[in-house]
């Protein structure tokens, strides 16, 4: 179902806990009373049509949106995208970091596969690290110029977004899908790991597991599908106002 | 039980998501692809795809007189979603109709026998068990060896290896380099150590 803005925000959070996540980045607090959508967002400040865009793709992923994406300013999104980012980093890895850390010292299972998977999670982090510091690094300030370059008119960075002589393109090309991985990861655990004594210890881990790679999925969703799209609109509105 | 492999072509997004519908009530295992329309040829999409059930209007069909009942050596029947409008001498090269006109329960019934059948013709199909080839291939990929070095080791060509590899992640579910030597690791395929001297290749 649709997540529309005369909803109650609390019946939203019934409908997907999930949502819970999103919502954090968003700044809003619970206490939400019988606040709709629309009036939580005020109290918080938060744009409502971006609010429902997010939400709902989040939500469903086959969500279509129907209104235009591109109507968003690029700093808006990469606002949130970047908090996603901060979660990933210092909530969710860190939390199935100890989570492993846990089985190692508590479960009397052949330690080696523990480690193996330790390893492997370990890899991972610094796989995802590098990824978030490239699009952090590179592809968000390459946006955010470009949106404050249309903003001034001025002719000033203008030079320098054509000698830095990167575009939207290359990140379009190689943004790498950080997904698979931890697909294994869980795979492996459900299906290869030796059986357990005590299966209900990597009960906790895969719900992280799980909920992590979804919330992967939606966050590169809204890279290809929205961020992408609106720096490619300001690159050919750049092109088009030098070429003048 | 086999997991199917469903081909659905037809235009109308609704009837499609219907299809889907009663599929999906089944509870059977299977994996579906779907067109809108045939944009390249029927036996090139059939070859791709390689479907064991093709469910399609007849409309789209028209073009062809003869429908190929196997791909690749595996047997692939063709289910008409057909309403009235349907002549007989079309709906009769199929190896079975559904009337969208149908109620819920007997589409349901229809549909639970096709599967049935389909299943059993695909019963020589192979398992999720590897080959012995597939597995001394996974064995050099978690290794760290690349295509061409498994090619020259095994003495079969680079396109082979590929097939190999993209067999082996369907069969097991594992996508990723680093997921293979894992699970080679736990299954005592290598070694630990074995993995030390081929200094760490990393995925891709
Ligand atoms: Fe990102
Ligand atoms: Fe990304």
């Amino acid at each position: 179902m649709r997540i529309q803005k005369d909803l109650k925000m609390a019946d939203v959070i019934h409908m997907n806990h999930h949502l819970l996540h999103v919502i954090n980045r968003f700044g809003i607090q619970l206490g939400f009373g019988d606040n709709t959508v629309e009036e939580v967002c005020r109290n918080y400040n938060v744009n409502l049509d971006f609010f429902l865009e997010i939400v709902n793709t989040y939500h469903d992923p086959t969500y279509f949106p129907l209104g235009d994406l591109q109507k968003f300013p690029a700093s808006m999104l990469i606002r949130y995208l970047q908090k996603t980012h901060q979660f990933y980093l210092e909530v969710k890895i860190p939390e199935i970091e100890v989570a492993i850390q846990n089985l190692i010292d508590n479960v009397a299972f052949e330690a080696d596969h523990l480690h193996l998977l330790k390893d492997f999670f370990n890899n991972y982090k610094n796989e995802l690290t590098d990824h978030i510091n490239k699009e952090e690094q590179r592809v968000y300030p390459y946006a955010l110029a470009l949106e404050h370059q249309l903003a001034n008119e001025g002719h000033l960075l203008e030079e320098g977004l054509v000698k830095a002589n990167y575009s939207i393109h290359d990140y379009e090309e190689d943004h790498d899908d950080v997904e698979s991985k931890l697909f294994d990861l869980k795979n492996i655990i459900i299906k290869y790991l030796p059986s357990p004594l005590e299966s209900v210890r990597f009960n906790s881990i895969l719900h992280e597991l799980f909920e992590l790679e979804k919330d992967l999925n939606n966050h590169g969703h809204i890279e290809d599908l929205i961020l992408i799209p609106i720096v490619e609109r300001m690159e050919s509105e750049v092109a088009h106002r030098i070429a003048k | 039980m086999k997991q199917l492999r469903i081909l659905l072509i037809e235009e109308s997004f609704i009837v499609r998501e219907g299809v889907k519908t009663l599929l999906s009530l089944l509870g059977r295992p299977y994996s579906m692809e779907e067109c809108e329309a045939l944009s390249m040829g029927l036996s090139r999409l059939l070859s791709r795809i390689e479907p064991n059930i093709v469910i399609v209007n007849p409309i789209l069909l028209k073009d062809y007189s003869v429908y190929p009942r196997k791909i690749n050596n595996k047997a692939v029947f063709f289910v008409g979603l057909c309403d009235d409008s349907v002549d007989k001498q079309l709906s009769g090269r199929f190896d079975f109709v559904l009337s969208i006109k149908d109620d819920k329960v007997s589409l349901l019934q229809q549909l639970e026998k096709i599967l049935e059948k389909a299943n059993f013709g695909s019963n020589h199909q192979e398992s999720n068990t590897l080959s012995e080839r597939e597995t001394s291939v996974l064995k050099c990929v978690a290794l760290g060896l690349t295509n061409n070095e498994i090619g020259e080791k095994l003495f079969i060509s680079t396109h082979t290896v590929m097939t190999h590899r993209k067999n082996i992640t369907r069969k097991l579910g594992i996508k990723t380099v680093s997921g293979l030597t894992v699970y080679a690791i736990l299954n005592k395929l290598i070694k630990v150590e074995e993995l030390q001297i081929t200094v760490n290749k990393e995925d891709e």
